[in-house]
């Protein structure tokens, strides 16, 4: 598993745990029979759980959008990799990449919509990008470890969309 | 209300139900097969498992869930009274029968005709079948699904048409005026918005808010599909790539809040019934609800944030999208809060149906977080057309908008055939085992995708055997689930529960404070 993908899980781990937490104290609430809450009063501190709510979003907005990735580039001395998506498998111009050299995937589709996911020999999913037909989408990654690298595709693009796999070689520079 | 508006509703409200019972007993099984077949126990030739796939989404998540959620909301206007009046029965009596005809045309041309493009049919991938399918099978999916979207805009006309009615009790009755009291905005400014006697009922406003937006969102889909019927016979005819996925999308999005808004309704009508209290909202819900039915059409992007090619503007969309998809979370974050405490420290009433309903919020809550998840870019990155997707929309379609359908069946069925519940004891049954079994096999969903599982393969790679096997178990709990529901709604049917008395009190609608 990736960071990202293990900063999700640890976040929606406690968050569940704490969600857990509050829907018991909700539902053993219900078993005192006694006179309730003010409920007027919970009803007024609608406005303070919605400056709340604005309040987080905006929190997460601003962790997170700064890691989008859009507008990134390869910057001088990339490699630029040509990828061409067709039913269904891969061409990829070079096979083989330099190792700590930017890369620069520029990736395009013979007939339908597929979208080109890299793995590393961990298995763990590095990146992904739509690869849409007529158009040219570019994708920047820079691989740190030499060895081969897995593609599959993540759009399904029919028959045999989960078989259209190829792979590239990452060597030292 | 007259009682022949009440029989009116009633009749359609049952009919609605049953069929889409039905369409969700098929699908579900469908959905068995798709699993099976993942975990190598019976594995189907692959283009009829992308077939059964493509039936399965569309089964589920329109022909039951958006079915179901359609019939539900005309007998919650009933019952906050807002009967339907003549314009409006005939629009929600074409709307069942269009949905039908839609449906029965996707299943025959998935499961006869092997159109097997999933459900959102990414364009031209329905005119690229690798000798699968012919073109004029596409022309005759198109057709159906466009059906189905008729369907959908035509109970949007009825419903619009209920809510700005007289039932509304405005003062002064202008279309605007009308609008605005529909959108609730008569708890933010009673006296530009005022009623006599009565406010508003929470539940009406969800269903003006949907009624108004697929309406919005079906058009742009409608187009798409009418393009694709017309290259169906006239190849010369296409639409940009990129475009058709923003075409898609700008309905593929709302239709979600086809599912979820008239399920926030039932939850307005239903929870402070068990509660026996009134909904805890101030007026604060409505300026969540009236940012809704602008920014529920302007969030489409979201599903495409993985799109960004060089030359167009979708990363500058995609860019804006992210704050305005985390917008459409407040009326959700909002309405949980009122129906959570609405149930705390009140007597509430543990029935079948309340305990559908308690877990439903539950649901709701859980899949709400994952869906923050994939409303954020550089996470979405990440989980995107991953197995995390198909856990967090299964989470969200089961274990809350079907567990709001289970937990309104069970309270309306009485109410609507005047037979009361065969076994309430088996109904919490039915709940329980869904709702485990069901968090249980979507909870791993989550952990393949976030493992780097990736959606719709018919094989998956042999790494991720181990979770695939592991949710066998559970889906077969979750199926056998199923029949208990059926047993007791069968049993309802045949009056095996006696007769049903209405309760005369309705504790609904007004506001708390």
């Amino acid at each position: 598993m990736g960071r990202t993908a293990t900063i999700i899980a640890v976040s929606y781990g406690v968050i569940v745990i704490l969600s857990v937490a509050f829907v018991l104290t909700v539902w053993l609430s219900t078993r005192a029979r006694d006179a309730g809450p003010d409920v007027a009063l919970l009803a007024r501190r609608e406005k303070t759980w919605f400056a709340v709510s604005v309040v987080i979003l905006v929190s997460i907005l601003f962790a997170t959008i700064f890691f989008t990735p859009y507008g990134k580039g390869a910057g001088a001395g990339k490699q630029v990799v040509r990828v061409t998506g067709f039913q269904f498998g891969w061409t990829i111009e070079p096979q083989t990449l330099k190792m700590n050299v930017p890369v620069e995937f520029r990736l395009t589709a013979l007939d339908v919509s597929h979208a080109f996911a890299v793995y590393n020999a961990d298995d763990e999913l590095l990146f992904q990008v739509q690869v849409v037909p007529e158009r040219t989408q570019k994708a920047f990654y820079t691989f740190k470890k030499p060895g081969t690298y897995e593609v599959l595709c993540f759009e399904f693009c029919g028959l045999f969309h989960d078989q259209m796999r190829a792979t590239f070689e990452v060597k030292p520079a | 209300m007259t009682e022949a508006a009440r029989e009116r509703a009633r009749a359609l409200t049952l009919r609605y139900l049953l069929a889409s019972t039905a369409i969700f007993l098929a699908a579900g099984v469908l959905g068995i097969l798709l699993r099976d077949s993942q975990a190598d126990l019976g594995r189907l030739d692959p283009n009829f498992f992308y077939a059964v796939m493509t039936a399965h989404g569309l089964g589920a998540f329109v022909g039951w869930a958006g079915f179901a959620c359609m019939g539900l909301s005309l007998w919650v206007l009933t019952s906050v009274g807002f009967p339907l009046r003549r314009f409006g029965a005939a629009m929600a009596e074409l709307a069942f029968w269009l949905m039908l005809v839609g449906v029965a045309g996707i299943l025959v041309t998935t499961l006869l005709l092997n159109f097997a493009a999933s459900w959102v049919f990414l364009y031209p991938l329905p005119f690229h079948s690798a000798g699968q399918w012919g073109d004029a099978t596409t022309g005759i999916f198109s057709a159906s699904v466009l059906v189905v979207g008729l369907s959908i805009i035509t109970w949007c006309a009825g419903i619009v048409h209920t809510v700005l009615g007289p039932a509304l009790h405005a003062v002064r009755p202008t279309l605007g005026n009308r609008l605005g009291l529909a959108l609730g905005l008569g708890y933010l400014a009673p006296r530009r918005f005022a009623t006599n006697p009565t406010p508003v009922p929470y539940a009406v406003i969800p269903l003006t808010v949907i009624g108004i937006d697929m309406i919005v969102a079906t058009l742009p889909l409608a187009v798409l599909l009418v393009i694709m019927i017309v290259q169906s016979a006239a190849p010369g005819v296409t639409v940009d790539p990129l475009l058709a996925k923003n075409m898609l999308w700008f309905f593929g999005h709302p239709v979600v809040y086809l599912l979820l808004f008239p399920a926030i309704a039932v939850y307005y009508l239903l929870i402070p019934r068990y509660a026996q209290r009134p909904l805890v909202a101030g007026n604060v819900v409505a300026v969540a609800w009236v940012l809704a039915v602008f920014v529920n059409v302007i969030i489409w992007a979201h599903h495409i944030y993985i799109d960004y090619p060089s030359g167009s503007p979708q990363a500058a969309i995609n860019t804006a999208m992210q704050p305005l998809t985390f917008a459409i979370t407040i009326p959700s974050a909002l309405s949980l809060y009122s129906l959570f405490f609405t149930v705390y420290r009140s007597k509430f009433e543990w029935t079948a149906a309340s305990t559908a309903l308690f877990l439903g919020l539950v649901g709701w809550l859980l899949a709400g977080f994952s869906g923050v998840v994939n409303a954020t870019i550089a996470f979405d990155a990440v989980v995107h057309n991953t197995l995390w997707i198909v856990g967090h929309f299964h989470h969200m379609a089961l274990l809350n908008i079907g567990l709001v359908i289970f937990g309104a069946t069970y309270a309306f069925l009485p109410e609507l055939t005047g037979k009361a519940l065969y076994s309430d004891r088996l109904g919490k049954w039915h709940i329980w085992l869904t709702f485990l079994a069901g968090t249980g096999a979507f909870s791993l969903w989550l952990i393949q995708g976030l493992q780097g599982a990736p959606r719709r393969f018919a094989v998956l790679p042999d790494r991720y055997a181990t979770l695939t096997d592991a949710t066998i178990p559970l889906v077969i709990v979750l199926a056998l689930a199923q029949l208990l529901f059926v047993w007791n709604i069968v049993q309802t049917l045949r009056g095996k529960g006696g007769r049903y008395t209405a309760p005369q009190t309705e504790p609904a609608g007004a506001p708390a404070a």
